[in-house]
């Protein structure tokens, strides 16, 4: 008789910890597409309390320092909306990112919630590889770097610049706006050197950006 | 009826016993079994390594000051454009690069060897397993 006792309460406390689960996301998983120009983006993640009790959000937590995420509040009666608002900040980030937010309530019966933030941080110019380098006794003998625009945006490089002139770099064009070469070349490899070779470009318009390569004798 | 109470009391706790005895397997077998990773290495390889590793720091600026491996180098997303140039400046390339992040669900780290493979085309990267935490034994 005790057994069965138990086990109907065992059982009761089940059933009432899972209808427990009440906040109802939207979109648990958001994408967007930017340029590095943006800097940065905001994401609201909006939800719903659709249970019977109000849900407290005991903490969010971000998987990376670049993403801060904010509440209105912490407490949320039934029927009651709102949104967590992430924004990440960009810094020198580029091509896909994932962060994620992991939300936990007063109720984590259902365990933690994840919200997933993929942004694509899109440069129309790739660049491979961004440093040539020699080991000192290497044969002084040139590498090349390849500067690709995509498909349908053009990039036109209007000069290059070497910091180092014992480092000599030579810009060839490809297919305007499309590809170019910059071959470098070390005097010798005799000795520790280090340069950078500064690439303007004409994109974006209003901005025009200057892709830096690294060169060094190692 | 203390007998019986007695008896019931260790049904109960043997049907505890079970999940817990499973349950407790289950982690030290979880701990135990966790694989790398793709370009991921273990603290205690890493170490045997010795001088043949550069750690590589791919925290924010303020947690490097604030502590660090001895001897790593600064090298993050926040400030790639700034940082990547010193960083090659004190780059070994006879080194191997072992990069590692706070540890748990961190991504800097994987980030960061991914463009230090991928951009600059330097070989032997890889990323330190538990990152951070598992360096302070945490």
């Amino acid at each position: 008789m005790h057994i069965r006792i138990l086990f109907g309460l065992a059982t009761l406390l089940l059933l009432t910890s899972h209808s427990r689960a009440q906040l109802q996301w939207d979109n648990l998983v958001q994408q967007f597409q930017r340029t590095p120009q943006d800097e940065g983006l905001e994401a609201r993640f909006t939800f719903r309390n659709t249970g019977a009790k109000a849900v407290t959000i005991k903490s969010l937590r971000a998987s990376c320092g670049c993403t801060t995420p904010r509440l209105e509040k912490e407490t949320y009666v039934p029927g009651e909306a709102g949104a967590v608002v992430a924004r990440f900040v960009f810094g020198d980030r580029k091509g896909p990112q994932r962060k994620t937010i992991e939300v936990r309530t007063d109720d984590d019966s259902a365990g933690p919630v994840l919200l997933d933030l993929r942004v694509l941080i899109h440069d129309p110019l790739t660049i491979q590889p961004a440093l040539v380098y020699w080991k000192r006794g290497d044969a002084a003998t040139a590498k090349t770097i390849q500067l690709t625009a995509e498909a349908g945006q053009p990039v036109r490089i209007k000069r290059i610049i070497a910091s180092n002139p014992r480092l000599a770099a030579k810009l060839e064009t490809v297919k305007a706006g499309e590809h170019y070469t910059v071959a470098v070349t070390p005097t010798d490899t005799t000795q520790k050197e280090s340069g950078e070779v500064f690439v303007l470009t004409d994109f974006p318009a209003d901005a025009p950006r200057t892709y830096i390569l690294q060169v060094r004798v190692k | 009826m203390i007998a019986r109470a007695a008896r019931q009391l260790a049904l109960v706790l043997a049907l505890a016993l079970v999940p817990a005895v499973v349950s407790g397997a289950w982690q030290l077998a979880w701990k135990k079994a966790e694989p790398l990773a793709a370009g991921e290495v273990r603290l205690a390889t890493a170490r045997e390594w010795g001088a043949r590793v550069q750690w590589v720091d791919a925290r924010s600026r303020a947690k490097f000051e604030r502590t660090r491996i001895p001897g790593a180098l600064l090298l993050n997303e926040d400030e790639w454009d700034k940082l990547v140039g010193p960083f090659l400046d004190a780059w070994d390339a006879d080194k191997t690069l072992v990069v590692y992040c706070d540890g748990g669900s961190c991504e800097a780290s994987h980030q960061v060897a991914a463009r230090l493979r991928k951009d600059l085309m330097i070989g032997g990267v890889l990323v330190l397993k538990g990152g951070f935490a598992e360096w302070q034994g945490l």
